[in-house]
Order: C-alpha cells, then sequence, then structure tokens
C-alpha cells in the first residue's frame, strides 16, 4: 500500500501511542532467544519445535506406510501399529499442524502486516510458547507406558484400557489447549485494536482476515476440548463417570463433545493457508486478489458455520436421525463459501503475468489438491454415502488431500516465500522447486489410491487387512503404490530441512522486498529490527495495489524506485515449462 | 532528502478473454461431458463392488447419489484444473516484458461473482434434495420388517440373534426378498458392522441400540468387517454374511435351533475329575491343541491351554471373558467361531456332562 | 514487560507512567480490557460445556435421579442452595455499590464495600462446603454416579472461580490503597467487577440445572 514518509506527516497520537512506543532492546541470550518477548523469535521457536515434532510424526507415518505392505503387516505387531496411528495423529494435528501455521507463521507475519510492534500482550504469547514443548513431552511420555492406541479420536470407552497412557495422552491435549486459548484471544485482541492508523477492516491483507477468523475460532472451540478430555482424564484417574455406560455415562457424549471442538479445528488448519494463498497469488500474478471482500468475508462465514456442523463425523455413530438432517445441510453449506474462494483464486490468475517461482508453484498446487480435498469432502456430507464411507480409507484420503494438499502445501509455500524476510536471505530456489515437484508428486500418488480402497471395503486403523486382500487382489499392489510415493514426500521434507539450515549462510541476499509485494512487511529490512517499525506507518491505500508505484523507504529514509524489480532476485520473467 | 518517486508499472493489456481462452474453454468442456457421461453409463463396478448387479435394495440409491456427485466433483475438478493450467500457459510472464509488468488491476467482477456463487448454491440445494430422499428411504423405508435381527458386537467378533434362537450363531444369514431390520448393540466398546458390499454400515455402541433397515436382493456370500477402531485386533474383526433364499434361509435357521436345544444340557462342574479331564484331554482335544498343555503362542490348530486361567498376556478367553470355571465349560458346550478359527461344539466333539466338568477341573488345575 | 517493570520500579512509578501520557493509558486500557472479556467469553464456553455434558447424560438416562446400588439418589436440597445463592448475588449488588464508591473517590466506603463482597463471597463458598458434605452424606459421591459427576465437577470448578475472584478482589484492595488507581483510571477494578458478575451469571444457570430442573 502507499504509505507516506512520517517526515512529511507528524502525528503525535501514531508516535506516542502505546503500541508505538520502541521499548528498550531485550539483553542476553536468555532473554533474546529463549524468553523472548518478540513475536518473531517466538515465531522461530514455534517452527523449530513444530519442524522437529513433524520429523518424528512423519517418521511414524513411514513406519505405518511399510507396515502395510504387506496384508499380513510387514515390520510391526498389531498393538505397535495401533500406537503409531494415534500418536502421528495426535501429534501431526495438536503439535505440528496448528504451532507451525498459526504459532510460527501467524505469530511472525501478522504483526507486521498491521503495521504493529508486536502482539496484544507478548509475555502471554511467550507462555503460550513454552506451553507446547511441555505438552508435547507429555505427549511422548505416554509412550513410555505403553502409549495410547485408539487413534487421535481416542473414544472410549476402549481409550478407557489406555490406562496410564490414556491419561498422560489427555493431560497433553488440555494443556496444548490452553496455549491455543491464549494465542486465540491475543490474536483477536491484536487484530481488533492495534492496527495502523489508517487500516480499515478492508485494507486488510487476507493473511490477516484468515489469522482473524482462525483466532476466533481457536479461542471458542479450544474449551470444548479441553472440557472433552479433562472429563476424559477424570474418568481415567478417578473414574469419574462421564463416558463409560456400564455406569450411565454415553460414548456419544464424548464424540459430540471432541467433535465439536475438532470440527472447528480442521477450519483452524486451512484458513491459514487460505490467507497465505491469498497472499502469494496475488504477488506472482502481479495484480490484485480477485474478490477481496467475499473472501474476507467467506473466512468469517466459515469461521461461524464450522461450529454448526460437527456431528457430519458421527454419522452412523449413534446420531438420532433427525439429528442427521440438518447437520448434512449446514455441511453442505459450508462448501459455498469455500468455493467461492477457489474461484476467486482462480480468477487472480486470469489476466496476471505469472512467474513460477517456488512460493507460486505451491500455492497453484493447493488450489488444485485442496479443490480435490473439498469435493470428496461433499461425498462425506451425504448422509447415505457416508454410510458407506465412514471408517474407511476413503475418509483418510479425503483428510490428507485437505490437510496435507491444503494446509500443509499453504505452509509449504510460505517458507520460501517469507523465509526471505525473517532470515535476510533467500532460499535456494532449485531446491524448492525441486521440493515442490516431489511433494506434490508424492502426495498425489499416496493419497489418491486411497479413495479407491475405502470404497471398495478398506477401513482405516488395520494394522493388516488379510481378509480385504484375498477378496481384492489388487489390494497389495496399491498399498505398496502408496508407501512408495509415502517416500517421495520424506524426501521433499529432507529437502527442506536441508535447504533451511544451507540457506542460512549460503543464500543470496534478500534485500528489503524481493518479491516486489505491497504488504506492510516488504517495507522493511530483512530481517527487521526488534521494533519492526521504526515509525508505525499511516496506510492509505490497499495491500494489493499493483497498478500503483512502490514506494519504500530505504534504510535511510530515502524513498526509491525498487531496485532490483526484475533482476536476479524478482525471477526474470521466463517462458512457461521451462521450470525457473 | 531525495525523494524520487517511480514511475507507473507497466499494465498488461488482454485481448478478449485471454489468447486460446475459448479454444482451451472447448477443451475443458468436452471433458466435461466426457467425464459425465462416463459416470452416468459406464461400468463402475471397479470402484463401487457389484453396483451394477445389487445385491441390497440401498445399493441402487446410494450408488446413484455417489455417480451424482461424481460427475459434479469431476467436473468441477476438470474446470479448475483446466483453467489453472490454462492460465499459467496463456498469462505467463514473458522475458520480453519489461521488469515493472503487473497484469490487469481488476478487483472484482460482480456479475461474475454472483453467478459462481448462485450455480454452485443450486447445484448443493439439488444435492441436498436427492441426499434427503435417500436418506428418508434408508432411515423409515422399512416399516413393518419381515424379519428382524439383533447384532452385538464383542472385541473381536460379531454375535447374531434370531427370533426363537435360544442361543447365538456367530455367523449371520438373511432371506431374499425379506426387509430385515437389524438391531445393532455392543457389549463392550464401540464397534461398526460395515458389509461394503450391502452398502450398509451401523456403529454397535454399548448402551444404545441403533437400528439398520434393507432388504437383500441376490443370493451371495460377504464378509462384514468392523470399521471403528476396537482394540488390538480390530483388523482381523472379520465375519460371515450369507444371503439366500427363503427356504435356504429357513433350514439354516432351523438347524441353529436344533443344535442350540443340544447344546444347553446342564453340566455340574462341581462333579469334575482331574485324572479323567487330562485322560479325555489326551482322547480328544489333542487332535487341535498341544498335549502336554503349552502356551497360548504355540499353537497346533487350536491356542495352547497351559496358562488358561492365569495368562497375563490373554487375560481373557477367545469368546471375551474371563477364564472362570463356567466360562471355559461355554466353549466346550458351545464351540466357538472367531478370528481365531473354529472349535467345534460338544455334540461335535462327542463329549457328555460329565466329560465337560472333568475337562475342566482338568485345565484349571493346569498352572 | 508490564510485570517485570512492576516488579523493578513498584506500584507509584506504573501509576505514575500511567497519569502521565493519558493516550498512553487509554490505548493500553482498550487493548487489556477486549482481552479480558474474550478471556470470560471463553471461560463461558468451559462451562457450556460441562452443561451441555450434564443435559445430555440427563436426558439419555432412563431414569432421574439415577439408581446406584439399587436405591434411587436423592434430589438436591434447593432452599438451602436458595439462602446461598442469595449471599453470591448480594456480594455482586455490593460490588457494584464498591465501584461507583471508587468512580465518586469515596475511598473508605470502597474499601468498606469490597470488604463485604469479599467476606460475602467466602460465606457462598463456606455454604458451598457444608451443602458438598450433606451431599456426600446421602450418597451422591463425585465418582459414584453421574448425578454426583455433574454436580460436583461444575459446582466445583464455579466455586475455584469464585475463590480466585475473592483472591482478585483482596489484591485489587490492596492495589487500589497503594494508589494505583485514581479516580478515572481503574481498569483493574472494572475488570474485577466484570468478573464478579460473569461469576454471578454462571450460577443463575448452574442454580437452574440442578436445584430448579
Amino acid at each position: 500500500m502507499h504509505t507516506e514518509p512520517s517526515s512529511t506527516t507528524h502525528d503525535t497520537h501514531a508516535t506516542e501511542a502505546t503500541h508505538a512506543h520502541i521499548h528498550p532492546a531485550p539483553e542476553g541470550f536468555v532473554r533474546k532467544y529463549v524468553f523472548s518477548l518478540d513475536h518473531k523469535v517466538i515465531g522461530f521457536q514455534y517452527f523449530f519445535t513444530g519442524m522437529l515434532i513433524m520429523l518424528i510424526a512423519g517418521a511414524f507415518a513411514i513406519l505405518m506406510r511399510t507396515q502395510l505392505t504387506s496384508p499380513t503387516g510387514a515390520i510391526m505387531d498389531h498393538n505397535t501399529y495401533n500406537e503409531m496411528f494415534t500418536m502421528h495423529g495426535t501429534a501431526m494435528v495438536w503439535l505440528v499442524t496448528i504451532p507451525l501455521v498459526t504459532g510460527a507463521i501467524g505469530n511472525f507475519v501478522m504483526p507486521l502486516q498491521i503495521g504493529a510492534r508486536d502482539v496484544a500482550f507478548p509475555w502471554l504469547n511467550m507462555i503460550s510458547f513454552w506451553i507446547f514443548p511441555v505438552a508435547a513431552v507429555i505427549l511422548f511420555s505416554s509412550m513410555l507406558f505403553g502409549g495410547p492406541h485408539a487413534g487421535w479420536t481416542e473414544y472410549p470407552p476402549i481409550s478407557l484400557a489406555d490406562g496410564t497412557a490414556g491419561a498422560l495422552w489427555c493431560a497433553a491435549i488440555f494443556t496444548i489447549g490452553i496455549s491455543s486459548t491464549l494465542t486465540g484471544m491475543n490474536f483477536m485482541t491484536t487484530i481488533i485494536k492495534m492496527r495502523a492508523p489508517g487500516m480499515t477492516w478492508t485494507r486488510m491483507p487476507l493473511f490477516v482476515w484468515a489469522t482473524f477468523a482462525t483466532a476466533l475460532m481457536n479461542m471458542f472451540a479450544t474449551v470444548a476440548l479441553s472440557v472433552a478430555t479433562g472429563a476424559l482424564f477424570l474418568e481415567h484417574v478417578f473414574k469419574i463417570p462421564w463416558y463409560d455406560p456400564s455406569r450411565g455415562g454415553s460414548p456419544v457424549l464424548f464424540e459430540h463433545m471432541f467433535w465439536f471442538y475438532s470440527h472447528p479445528a480442521v477450519y483452524i488448519f486451512i484458513i491459514p493457508a487460505f490467507g497465505i494463498v491469498s497472499e502469494i497469488l496475488p504477488v506472482f500474478a502481479r495484480k490484485p486478489i480477485f474478490g477481496y471482500k467475499m473472501i474476507a468475508f467467506s473466512s468469517m462465514a466459515i469461521s461461524l458455520l464450522a461450529f454448526t456442523v460437527w456431528a457430519h463425523h458421527m454419522f452412523p455413530s449413534g446420531l438420532a436421525p433427525w439429528l442427521q438432517l440438518p447437520f448434512m445441510i449446514l455441511t453442505y453449506a459450508i462448501g459455498i463459501p469455500t468455493g467461492i474462494k477457489m474461484f476467486s483464486w482462480i480468477a487472480t490468475l486470469w489476466g496476471g503475468r505469472i512467474h513460477f517461482t517456488s512460493p507460486m508453484l505451491y500455492a497453484m498446487g493447493f488450489l488444485i489438491t485442496f479443490s480435490f480435498g473439498g469435493i470428496t469432502g461433499i461425498f462425506l456430507a451425504s448422509v447415505p454415502v457416508d454410510l458407506h464411507l465412514h471408517g474407511t480409507y476413503f475418509v483418510v484420503g479425503h483428510f490428507h488431500y485437505v490437510v496435507a494438499g491444503g494446509t500443509f502445501m499453504g505452509f509449504l509455500a510460505s517458507i520460501p516465500f517469507w523465509y526471505p524476510k525473517a532470515t535476510g536471505r533467500m532460499l535456494d530456489e532449485r531446491l524448492s522447486l525441486l521440493g515442490f515437484w516431489l511433494f506434490f508428486i508424492g502426495l498425489n500418488g499416496t493419497f489418491f489410491p486411497m479413495h479407491w480402497l475405502g470404497i471398495e471395503g478398506m477401513p482405516r486403523r488395520y494394522a493388516s487387512y488379510t481378509a480385504f486382500a484375498a477378496q481384492n487382489p489388487d489390494a497389495v499392489f496399491w498399498n505398496r503404490f502408496e508407501t512408495a510415493f509415502a517416500f517421495f514426500m520424506a524426501a521433499s521434507i529432507a529437502l527442506l530441512v536441508f535447504n533451511l539450515i544451507w540457506s542460512l549462510k549460503h543464500g543470496k541476499i534478500a534485500g528489503i522486498n524481493p518479491w516486489g509485494a505491497r504488504t506492510l512487511e516488504w517495507t522493511i529490512s530483512s530481517p527487521p529490527p526488534y521494533y519492526n517499525f521504526k515509525e508505525i506507518p499511516i496506510v492509505s491505500g490497499g495491500p494489493y495495489d499493483f497498478e500503483k508505484p512502490l514506494p519504500y523507504k530505504n534504510t535511510d529514509n530515502e524513498i526509491e524506485e525498487f531496485p532490483e524489480y526484475g533482476k536476479v532476485l524478482m525471477p526474470t520473467p521466463v517462458l512457461a515449462g521451462s521450470g525457473a | 532528502m531525495a525523494q524520487r518517486i517511480a514511475r507507473a508499472p507497466n499494465i498488461v493489456r488482454v485481448q478478449g478473454l485471454g489468447p486460446g481462452f475459448w479454444p482451451a474453454t472447448t477443451l475443458l468442456l468436452l471433458l466435461c461431458i466426457a467425464n459425465s457421461l462416463y459416470w452416468l453409463f459406464g461400468n463402475i463396478d471397479w470402484l463401487l463392488p457389484s453396483s451394477s448387479q445389487p445385491f441390497s435394495d440401498r445399493v441402487y440409491d446410494i450408488d446413484g447419489l455417489f455417480k451424482f456427485m461424481a460427475v459434479f466433483g469431476g467436473d468441477i475438478m476438470i474446470i479448475v484444473t483446466g483453467y489453472v493450467i490454462y492460465f499459467c500457459i496463456a498469462f505467463r510472464a514473458r522475458a520480453s516484458d519489461p521488469p515493472d509488468t503487473v497484469g490487469v488491476p481488476i478487483h472484482d467482477q460482480p456479475k461474475l461473482e454472483f453467478w459462481w456463487t448462485v450455480l454452485p448454491t443450486i447445484l448443493l440445494v439439488i444435492l441436498t434434495a436427492l441426499s434427503i430422499n435417500v436418506w428418508h428411504k434408508i432411515q423409515f423405508g422399512v416399516t413393518s420388517p419381515g424379519l428382524t435381527m439383533e447384532v452385538v458386537g464383542h472385541q473381536f467378533y460379531f454375535e447374531y440373534r434370531y427370533p426363537g434362537l435360544k442361543g447365538t450363531t456367530t455367523e449371520a444369514h438373511l432371506p431374499i426378498g425379506v426387509p430385515v431390520r437389524i438391531l445393532i448393540t455392543s457389549a463392550d466398546v464401540i464397534h461398526q458392522w460395515w458389509v461394503p458390499e450391502l452398502r450398509l454400515k451401523m456403529a454397535a455402541v454399548p448402551g444404545l441400540v441403533q437400528n439398520l433397515n434393507f432388504t437383500p436382493l441376490r443370493a451371495g456370500n460377504f464378509i462384514v468387517t468392523c470399521s471403528e477402531f476396537c482394540g488390538v485386533n480390530h483388523s482381523q474383526m472379520q465375519g460371515k454374511v450369507v444371503i439366500e433364499p427363503v427356504a435356504a434361509f429357513n433350514t439354516w435357521l432351523d438347524a441353529q435351533k436344533t443344535a442350540a436345544a443340544a447344546a444347553s444340557i446342564p453340566i455340574k462342574l462341581s462333579g469334575g475329575n482331574v485324572a479323567a479331564g487330562q485322560a479325555k484331554f489326551h482322547q480328544i482335544c489333542s487332535a487341535c491343541h498341544h498335549d502336554p498343555p503349552t502356551p497360548f503362542d504355540q499353537k497346533l490348530v487350536g491356542p495352547g491351554l497351559l496358562h488358561i486361567t492365569d495368562d497375563p498376556q490373554h487375560p481373557t478367553l477367545v469368546t471375551g471373558k474371563p477364564p472362570t470355571p463356567q466360562n471355559i465349560a461355554w466353549i466346550l458346550q458351545n464351540g466357538f467361531t472367531g478370528s481365531i478359527g473354529t472349535m467345534p461344539n460338544r455334540q461335535a466333539n462327542g463329549l457328555s456332562a460329565q466329560d465337560i466338568a472333568n475337562l475342566v477341573a482338568y485345565l484349571t488345575s493346569l498352572k | 514487560m508490564a510485570a517485570s517493570t512492576l516488579a523493578r520500579e513498584g506500584h507509584a512509578a506504573v501509576a505514575a507512567r500511567y497519569n502521565a501520557v493519558d493516550s498512553v493509558y487509554w490505548e493500553t486500557r482498550d487493548i487489556r480490557l477486549c482481552g479480558f472479556v474474550l478471556v470470560l467469553l471463553s471461560d463461558c464456553i468451559l462451562f457450556s460445556s460441562f452443561i451441555f455434558a450434564y443435559v445430555y447424560l440427563r436426558t439419555s438416562a432412563p431414569t432421574w435421579p439415577p439408581f446406584v446400588g439399587g436405591h434411587q439418589l436423592p434430589w438436591f436440597d434447593t432452599s438451602y442452595a436458595s439462602l446461598n445463592s442469595v449471599i453470591l448475588f448480594g456480594s455482586g449488588v455490593t460490588m457494584h455499590f464498591a465501584l461507583e464508591n471508587w468512580k465518586h473517590l469515596h475511598k473508605a466506603k470502597f474499601n468498606a464495600w469490597l470488604v463485604v463482597t469479599i467476606i460475602l463471597g467466602i460465606g457462598f463458598l463456606l455454604g458451598q462446603a457444608h451443602e458438598w458434605a450433606g451431599v456426600l452424606g446421602e450418597g451422591i459421591t463425585w465418582p459414584g454416579s453421574t448425578w454426583g459427576a455433574s454436580f460436583f465437577t461444575l459446582t466445583g470448578l464455579h466455586g475455584f472461580h469464585v475463590f480466585v475472584g475473592a483472591c482478585f478482589l483482596t489484591v485489587l484492595g490492596i492495589q487500589a490503597n497503594r494508589g494505583v488507581y485514581t479516580g478515572s483510571k481503574y481498569l483493574g477494578l472494572t475488570c474485577g467487577t466484570l468478573y464478579w458478575h460473569f461469576v454471578d451469571v454462571v450460577w443463575v444457570a448452574l442454580f437452574s440445572i440442578f436445584y430448579l430442573w
């Protein structure tokens, strides 16, 4: 957006208001890097911890896929496999996905995009981060007690057999829930109260809208999860009868309480990715996002509707038949705002000048894989069809397409995009591009055949599938096919980790704005100083006004043309197909 | 301080809707038509088992919905993927562009947005209506069932009860052409009874009875597989479902009733003799179980019975019940069919009531 | 940052800074009040979730109160609880008076009403403890039935909130007397009053579902 240099506009309010006050620099290693109050450092901490746990949970996934290369189970017994899928799911949902997209990217980018110095409650932000490794330790320690076995959903009564491990699982989820709730409150307050002067709601970047919608869900839904798992913990430890039917409890009660959170949770995963894609497409198509107001409005509509559809996870499970109807209708309804976004993103590409950088390829890959995942979701929304597909590999395929092909693709897009801002260096572009193709191909190869397997009759959470393989001779081939492609994804992540570390020392120096983008984070140095903006900017335009020229201040307070536009860092426009 | 303001960037001009837009759109439309025709008229048995020759009345309706969604889902995927690829080609940045080239700065197009909101909404409304129709048939279609069967889920087998049958069976038989109501519950944890070819699935929830209604159409043998995680042997929890003509079904049911009547003779466990039990074990049971008895995992045909009452790895019997003398006697009397195999019942083994008492005494004396 | 400066510089310095630059105070107040209200809203979800669990268990049970060991458990004593409720609601009224007096700079009256509020709150807790003893005596235990599970969990959670509130109000009273708040700048007191009224509102819900239903 067009920002006035503060030498020509002097606003007392802007410079003396609390959030504009520059506090003294933190001193000492502990204050700077361990118990930092700086949202950027906290973002790094979430990133590092989340990636570490992702490697562990991903390794479990590779072990699971290896197990399924043989219908009798290739490498482990049933108990161990059950533990693997439980830990994989639990860790990926709560200790990888949410911390990475909300804690890491949200924390780092959102305050910069609204022209703030930090979030509303930096101390709470720090506490919210430190709760995260504690929760991780609690979760993984459950494996020392035999581990939880009943899947990331840990339904009672079967999960009550998990004993100490089950209680630890509950404690870990409860703990991480506190972090989510506090972060949600923090982000909501920041966005409501701390935007730079002139940044009205309709001048906010779409990633900020996405963060707001996500924070709303984080804040209000997570408490319900804390209650569901807290009650389960009480049942494990103190034998309080909430869910055990032999003592008056109800297993279906757990399902209601669990899914009341866990459905908004999946929107908590995806909406930040929607925001990331909304940021990246305009920059590399060199034109404004199409349908800004509708995309912003639909994010809010999704975040509210998200609270009304939870029982579609329970269609065969003990829901009264008359209740199935409204949930089916609302689940269809929530497809409409999502569709609007998809069409708006595609229209953003129309009439553009598309540069095939790695963030752009990830963002466009997202359009395809997330669409497919959304469509299989429509299948599952229909009660009669869901009565065939529930609990099968079709569901596994569906949610991996939307989480891995949606959220994770968005996350992978955001890394080469914002890494230059965070570190001052570019990621190696060729490695990023190779990583994209490995991931895209691996994802489709691993999860596409799952839909067929599920429809044909292979249930999920099966450590071995001898009966199904006897009926369907192709089952073994497709399971092995999926396992092979899973290794492509593993290779992509390995490349990414290497790239992240290597580029810290050897990446090309990034300027202030290597991509020629128009949002506020690209007007300050890379990496930004701890106080972000020397003077809080005053905003007078929208975040995607590519048709206006790009004045910005370099560190000497001079306004100059974007000097490196079109040269090495903003890659020379190339013809399609030459792979950049 | 120097203040140089940059000149306005070079905005591209687009002819019409883009180079090759209409040929590309035509191609995509043709692909959509091909996709629709395939799903509507093609044979999709490779995907939906026995779709073209349904075994139950639900298959036609559920598969019809599925095909409808596949038509539109496939068409949407073709359009999304097609336009993304086309736009990448038509609107790619060219090497000859001046460095500050930007795309057409349109922010919105209300008419277009209106249509792409309204049309999918109409589509979803149609889909909702179709789904409600099928939902209603499935939930409320069978008003007066000809047969009511009860299913009880256990770890790790399903148990079936029929009207007039005193005992239970572990194999489900159903008659062709008779509307069936299935009442499902569980004795322990949540299970899910799923017969893929019949498109039948319902959860077995402890403390709740749910129902499932359908009419079998053709004869066949099917596998029912548990599709809700229920414990360590969840993946091995399968059973048999047989659909057969009414006459054959009645014959089978009568045979079950006779067997049940014969199986339930009173047994006095207090009079059991350990030595006699050991002799009977050697005579009959050693055909399938190791003699002298071995730990569980040293199987012959059936598991080793040395630690039948005190094995920490297997704290329950194969029936899922605690290893009390009564429960051991039950297995000897009724036999057992489950994932671990089949054990013949009392008559098949040629055991008398006293034999059972002796065997129980012997087995419980093992340590 | 605020916590550490408080420790280092003391209340007087913090108050001085609050009063020095008005715009700094009002913006901080705005942000903090927004955050506090959001936290109270999420606390509503906390209680709502447990209330949902209780309502679900009660409406899906074949009989209520449930049978334990062959005997049907008794209902709770509404009249005793009504008395206790009056004490709690009364403390809400007294808190309102306390805040009004602060706004009009009647410090002594503020102190008096605040102390009464805290005493009434503690009185409520003691009344609860007495009721719990009675309920346990009648055979309704925490792990014994869904009736006990819901009752003790919800009233216990609420009682915990009352206890935290009493501590909160005590700290506020100390801070007010040390001169941290002025006649126009008293965010802490506003938050404390909001929290105390919130606790009352939750009690209205709990009273209705355990004693009136």
